[in-house]
């Protein structure tokens, strides 16, 4: 498998529907979430500054100066600059950065360093900071720098607020936020699962119906898909069908050839053996080359018969009644032998491929088994896994090592087999061979020959 | 032994009846599966040789329409098919033995000559009655193991009986079975060659191995061995 291939076939349709589903999700929540928090961040500190802004305005407003450069602030209407610690602040700096007046809730901070040179606060101009105190933590702060005529001096107003409020507002909003969009992302996911089922609901039916065509339980697809599939399954039918009787046909034909060469074969053979004129050794040539045509002819039609089969046609076939069958025949044919026959097949032994195939692979094992055997012959089927095993054994002479390979050569040419066990093996092996099994010879514990097949489905 | 034959190919049908004939059968042929069950029906047979590929009425059909009508002789079956399962369907049909185009006469001969003795019970080649000892193979009589000369058409009365042992067989039958249709049935010429066969099997006249049953037949009285 090339690469190439491997990535193709790596996915599912629906695991690629669904990763790539899955990720456009990710990324989509994932940046809308984002982009929301960071503009409810933003609206949250134009907001802050625009309080700080108002709060300075009206610090401004009330404050009175002394002469000795001290301020006098009457009450604020905000009453948390009137409170202690409650997180709003005012100050009032002089031009050398003394302070000048500090709202009643400073009262019991520090100093603390803003960060800010004089020449920042240029008379006029609104500045915005944050600043980290011993007290409170962070804070905000605006700071308004004025320039007071009568005392010549310039002063900036800052007002400062704990962040706290603002921070727990914005978690709150986070945490709103992200469970709302790991709602949608769960509901979005089962939306999209339901989505998926129900659109490839048709491709899992086409799969399971082929699947029922492939273990023989169904003829044909339905015609009731959606209109995409339809051409598909269609075209399929057409296929399934013209190869069914293309098999049928094929072998119908190969009948009908077979049973008119043997025919004047026979009659040929006939006339020799009736023909006194004939000189005895001529008689044997001839015989000899008619038999040789006739196991050309039945060998080759033989294989072409059995190599029609397509793998996708295959239907279970239980072993047990076409052995019983065939048994039955060969009983009947060998009853003057008076064998013994020992089978031990499981109920459930099945083939899967076109019955006449099994009567062709179990007949001519058995058929030489019944043949060279003394008295004994052994049977066991069974499948392992879904895997077909069998082994047939007879007590007679055996196959001799020398002679093994040439059985077991495939596609070798019936004129080069010698007769005897060779044409009927020669049939099996090809059998087998186009099912993609394996046929060995042994040694049988009986003492003639094992005839051991196993055939693998996967 | 009386045989019918059903094959449809002319050439060869009239080499096997040559053959069979050349080897003291009496031998009815015909070409097609109607005209074999007709015959089957209306005769009385040993045996029969069918082809399968027939026209009119297939070999199948026809085994399958002999053995409802309780036909119970032999059916050796002719195919040119050489697969199993037309010979699993043909055995499972009714026949007994199958042989495939093309085939060397002398297998035709030795599997209807195993199908006739077997049809009698006979598990071996030879009919062996006390001391005396028919080989269906060789055409040969041993009496206490010696071989004694038959004509054919002693044998072939021997061998009926033989087949036929305890039964009483009419001089009828032994016509019917062991002449052509068109013989002039002059029972005095069976009589003559059942005298000259008492003769040969039991010179001594201590065993007296076939009975005259009168006004019915012959029966052949002693129990196989």
């Amino acid at each position: 498998m090339s690469p190439q291939t491997s990535i193709q076939t790596k996915y599912s349709l629906q695991q690629r529907l669904v990763l790539a589903f899955g990720i456009l999700l990710i990324l989509f929540l994932g940046l809308t979430g984002l982009v929301l928090n960071r503009a409810f961040q933003e609206s949250i500190a134009a907001s802050v500054e625009e309080r700080l802004q108002l709060q300075v305005y009206a610090v401004l407003g009330v404050a009175e100066p002394d002469a000795d450069m001290s301020f006098f602030v009457p009450d604020l209407e905000e009453a948390r600059f009137s409170q202690i610690d409650s997180g709003l602040y005012a100050f009032i700096f002089d031009q050398q950065g003394n302070e000048a007046w500090r709202s009643p809730s400073a009262v019991n901070m520090a100093l603390f360093d803003m960060d800010v040179t004089a020449e920042d606060i240029v008379p006029g101009q609104m500045f915005y900071g944050s600043v980290e105190t011993e007290e409170q933590g962070p804070m905000s702060f605006a700071s308004y720098g004025t320039y007071w005529s009568g005392l010549e001096q310039e002063f900036s107003f800052v007002v400062l607020e704990s962040v706290a409020p603002t921070d727990a507002e914005i978690n709150e909003f986070q945490s709103n936020l992200w469970l709302w969009l790991g709602g949608l992302a769960v509901f979005l996911s089962l939306a999209q699962y339901a989505l998926l089922y129900w659109g490839m609901t048709p491709l899992k039916r086409l799969a399971h119906d082929l699947a029922e065509i492939e273990a023989g339980n169904k003829e044909q697809l339905g015609e009731d898909y959606p209109s995409e599939l339809r051409n598909l399954s269609h075209n399929m039918n057409m296929l399934i069908q013209s190869e069914r009787q293309r098999q049928s046909r094929y072998r119908t034909t190969l009948g009908d050839l077979a049973h008119s060469l043997k025919t004047p074969l026979a009659v040929i053979s006939g006339v020799i053996q009736q023909d006194q004129k004939l000189e005895q050794k001529d008689m044997q040539d001839v015989s000899e080359q008619v038999e040789r045509m006739n196991q050309i002819v039945t060998y080759q039609l033989n294989r072409a018969t059995k190599s029609t089969h397509t793998r996708m046609l295959l239907s279970p076939v239980i072993i047990r009644p076409v052995l019983a069958k065939i048994s039955a025949a060969l009983n009947k044919v060998y009853i003057d032998k008076k064998i013994n026959v020992e089978s031990d097949v499981s109920a459930d032994s099945t083939f899967y491929g076109e019955e006449s195939d099994l009567i062709e692979l179990l007949g001519n094992l058995l058929d030489n088994a019944y043949k060279y055997c003394q008295q004994q012959v052994r049977i066991q089927i069974q499948n392992i896994d879904k895997n077909l095993q069998i082994l047939i054994d007879d007590d007679g002479p055996g196959i001799a090592e020398q002679d093994r390979h040439w059985v077991l050569e495939r596609g070798a040419r019936a004129d080069t087999r010698k007769t005897g066990q060779g044409i009927g093996l020669a049939v099996a092996l090809d059998i087998i061979s186009s099912y993609g099994g394996e046929l060995k010879v042994e040694n049988s514990t009986l003492g003639g020959a094992s005839i051991q097949v196993e055939i693998k489905y996967n | 032994m009386r045989l019918l034959l059903v094959e449809d190919e002319d050439l060869l049908r009239a080499q096997l009846v040559k053959a069979l004939e050349d080897n003291d059968y009496i031998v009815d042929s015909v070409q097609d599966g109607e005209l074999g069950l007709y015959q089957a029906n209306e005769f009385s047979y040993d045996a029969a040789i069918i082809d399968l590929g027939l026209p009119k009425m297939n070999g199948i059909d026809l085994i399958k329409a002999i053995r409802a009508e309780a036909k119970v002789f032999p059916i050796l079956i002719l195919t040119a098919r050489d697969n199993w399962t037309d010979k699993v369907e043909g055995l499972d049909a009714g026949a007994d033995d199958y042989v495939v185009k093309p085939f060397q006469i002398e297998e035709i001969k030795a599997r209807l000559n195993a199908l006739l003795r077997r049809a009698a019970g006979f598990a071996k080649p030879s009919l062996d009655f006390a001391h005396l000892s028919l080989d269906t193979s060789a055409k040969q009589l041993n009496v206490s193991g010696k071989p004694v000369e038959l004509t054919a058409y002693e044998y072939k009365v021997l061998e009926y009986l033989m087949l036929h042992p305890g039964q009483v067989i009419s001089k009828m039958e032994l016509t019917e079975h062991l002449y052509e249709q068109d013989y002039d049935r002059d029972s005095n010429v069976l009589e003559v060659f059942v005298r000259r066969l008492r003769q040969k099997l039991d010179p001594q006249e201590t065993l007296k191995p076939i009975d005259t049953v009168r006004g019915q037949g012959y029966r052949f009285n002693v129990p196989p061995n």
